[in-house]
């Protein structure tokens, strides 16, 4: 083993138990600020894996995407609502830990069944590293144009549903007794709520 | 690659529908915002002049020489022109039962169809992708707006119930979609175009190995998810319950349409390999749908619960046609799917016609409508009746052909459990039925005793009857006249490369085996791992 692999390898070990580690943090802990700071460990050390695989283009747009929009969107979430509840354990809620962790578990042992026992294609061909940017910019343009065209009217999409969803409404702010009272609403009235007991006519689910 | 003559070897000609639909989007988007609120008297019918144009486009490239365009990204053969051609008309038939529910409900007009016209072209986009990429950024372009379109109503909290959870299942759904496809991507080597990794894995040679098996999984939770299969269809009845009743008529078309033709030509293409596996979960769950659905249908008081069941049911039968597998078994579900089309779009149009009138959508509300709206309720009864499969309509023609093509090719256990769940289904389209045609005057509910006189030239009212009437012309002419839609299934099915190979190759191993026998390997096959 030369020196380079030996500092491959050991980097390798520390970023994956950083992955593993802050990721666990993010669910494991109480607190939603620290969850959400853990978070942006998880996102950080996967763009350092990103970098050893010599993919330097997919780190960047790792930390600049999912650190510095997804992660701060979820911060600034946390902190306009604001709102500390007091959190009643649920009865017999150990049921569904357990039920989650074998879920989880079940899945974890199909998946690496599944990778240790395929023959992996790999491909053969020196990776790029810095000429990464060139090269994706190319395909952007020559066989990936259409996704790439399709992806600015999602986004355009996306953004006036935000507005919609954000925006200010004209509806009066004190109790409406007349028509304006629906507003904004389905034109469906509500359903009656049937008390819990005699719910026989709806659905089972 | 040679960039200096790129474009003229894209052969963009093949995507101008789509190119229609984004001009007319943007020209309502623009023109929305010059006009402000005086737009919404030209808007609608803007939207129906552009998405018209592109149906007139998409028929122009009928049996086109060279469907490949974006260098391998979008294939445009007659299948796709079909499913194109289903998801625009939905989209066309929704626009005016919009109109006046939205006006009503005081939200604007115009970013709603705005919004409806994208998830129209991420359905378009969709039934042609021919690539991982395309696949997943037109599945999400249709996702995002549906979603967007079951939130609209954001002052009512059932519509923001509906689109959080549609949010959140369909988020959950989309990744594992993702997961499945980064698994084909790792399997076939780095392959994008879905021909490609089918090659790569027959030259790989492996029996069926567990890699593919649990992409195939991955895939079909993400394709079920779309069509509203049981078991991935609890978000179906909250989601049609809450949403605007025109968002819940298109979801129930032109989204499942846009699922079922992800469906063929993924399944299609990319997984000849485990072609008895995929056959297998397909049946299990047209069967689960065709059950599930019908039974709990049964038990709905609300009118939408229950078109979401009887929707949920719906796609069990159409099932059936995917898994047969034969010309027949596939020209069958694209009839089917345009006789769907008339039928339920007819049937969703008659409820917010009520609810617009009456303010309700409770089923036992209805009773006695018959004596105050004669007009609606011969509509109502016959798109009813028609989704039940009432001899002389539409709907019936469109049933016997599927279990005729099931039966032909020898999916007996289906063919059974959709006759029999389908006789289920007309019990609860004739309860409506009945509840409307009551005569006892004291039998009439309160709503009905309250309904208001009834009139056409209110605004947005008169698009809506002339869609109602065409919708039930068509529901119940399409299925004595229906040689032009029997010709155009068979040909977009004869006409398809794809297809054809997948035909053949499903005869093959036939000749050998009997067909009964062809799901009993696959279960010991799937029991083995």
């Amino acid at each position: 083993m030369t020196l380079a692999e030996g500092v491959q390898l050991v980097l390798f070990g520390l970023l994956a138990a950083l992955v593993i580690g802050t990721a666990l943090g993010v669910v494991l802990l109480s607190n939603i600020v620290y969850s959400a700071f853990l978070l942006g460990g998880v996102f950080l050390s996967i763009s350092g894996l990103y970098v050893l695989l010599n993919a330097g283009f997919v780190a960047a747009a790792q930390i600049l995407i999912y650190v510095g929009a997804v992660n701060v969107l979820i911060l600034f979430g946390i902190m306009l609502v604001n709102k500390s509840q007091p959190f009643t354990p649920v009865r017999r809620g150990w049921i569904r830990l357990i039920a989650t962790g074998g879920v989880c578990l079940g899945l974890f042992a199909l998946l690496s069944t599944m990778i240790l026992g395929t023959s992996w294609q790999l491909s053969t061909e020196t990776p790029v590293g810095d000429g990464a940017t060139v090269l994706i910019g190319m395909h952007f343009f020559s066989d990936f144009l259409l996704p790439f065209e399709l992806a600015s009217v999602l986004l355009l999409m996306a953004l006036v549903g935000a507005i919609i969803l954000a925006r200010r409404e004209f509806v009066p702010d004190e109790p409406p007794t007349d028509a304006i009272s629906d507003a904004l609403k389905l034109p469906e009235r509500p359903r009656e709520l049937v008390p819990a007991g005699r719910e026989g006519s709806e659905s089972p689910e | 690659m040679d960039f200096t003559n790129l474009a003229s070897q894209l052969n963009a000609g093949i995507i101008l529908p789509e190119g229609i639909v984004v001009a007319t989007l943007l020209v309502v988007l623009v023109g929305d915002l010059i006009a402000g609120r005086a737009s919404t008297r030209w808007t609608p019918y803007a939207t129906m002049a552009g998405l018209s144009l592109a149906i007139v486009a998409l028929i122009y490239q009928w049996d086109t020489a060279t469907p490949l365009s974006f260098l391998g990204s979008f294939m445009g053969d007659d299948l796709s022109i079909v499913f194109r051609g289903i998801i625009v008309l939905s989209a066309i038939a929704t626009v005016p039962m919009s109109i006046r529910y939205i006006e009503q409900s005081g939200t604007s007009l115009a970013e709603f169809l705005v919004i409806m016209m994208t998830a129209t072209l991420g359905g378009m986009f969709l039934s042609g992708a021919n690539d991982l990429v395309t696949i997943f950024v037109a599945l999400e372009t249709l996702s995002i707006s549906s979603y967007l379109l079951t939130g609209y109503m954001k002052r009512d909290p059932r519509s923001n119930e509906a689109a959080l959870k549609y949010l959140l299942i369909g988020a959950a759904s989309s990744a594992i979609f993702l997961y499945g496809m980064s698994l084909l991507y790792g399997l076939s080597g780095g392959k994008m175009k879905l021909l490609e990794i089918s090659q790569s894995f027959v030259a790989a040679d492996s029996d069926a190995p567990i890699g593919i098996i649990v992409a195939l999984v991955f895939v079909i939770a993400g394709i079920a998810f779309k069509i509203a299969a049981v078991p991935f269809h609890q978000w179906t009845p909250d989601v049609y319950e809450g949403s605007p009743t025109p968002v819940v008529a298109f979801l129930s078309v032109g989204s499942k349409t846009a699922g079922f033709a992800l469906a063929i030509r993924l399944l299609v293409a990319v997984f000849p390999v485990v072609s008895e596996q995929w056959h297998f979960v397909f049946t299990a769950l047209a069967i689960l749908s065709m059950v599930l659905g019908n039974v709990v249908a049964l038990a709905q008081t609300s009118m939408k619960r229950l078109l979401a069941y009887s929707s949920i049911a719906q796609a069990g039968f159409l099932m059936i046609g995917l898994v047969v597998g034969t010309e027949a078994g596939y020209s069958s579900m694209i009839f089917y799917l345009l006789i769907y089309l008339f039928m339920n779009l007819g049937g969703f149009t008659c409820v917010i016609l009520f609810s617009l009138r009456t303010g309700t959508d409770q089923i036992s509300e209805y009773s006695g409508l018959y004596q105050k709206d004669p007009l609606l309720t011969l509509c109502l009864s016959i798109c009813l009746l028609s989704l039940g499969g009432i001899p002389p309509l539409a709907g019936f023609f469109g049933k016997l052909y599927i279990f005729w093509a099931g039966w032909q090719a020898g999916a007996y256990g289906l063919v059974l459990v959709g006759l029999v769940t389908s006789v289920i289904s007309i019990y609860y389209y004739i309860r409506v039925v009945k509840m409307m045609v009551v005569k006892e005057p004291q039998e009439m509910s309160d709503a009905i005793s309250n309904y208001p006189e009834v009139r056409w030239d209110l605004p947005g009212l008169r698009p809506l009857q002339v869609s109602l009437i065409l919708a039930v012309v068509a529901t119940s002419l399409a299925g004595i006249l229906s040689n032009p839609l029997f010709t155009l299934a068979n040909n977009s099915v004869s006409h398809t490369p794809l297809l054809q190979a997948a035909i053949d190759q499903q005869q093959a191993p036939k000749a050998v085996v009997p067909p009964v026998a062809t799901i009993a390997p696959a279960v010991t096959s799937v029991a083995q791992r």
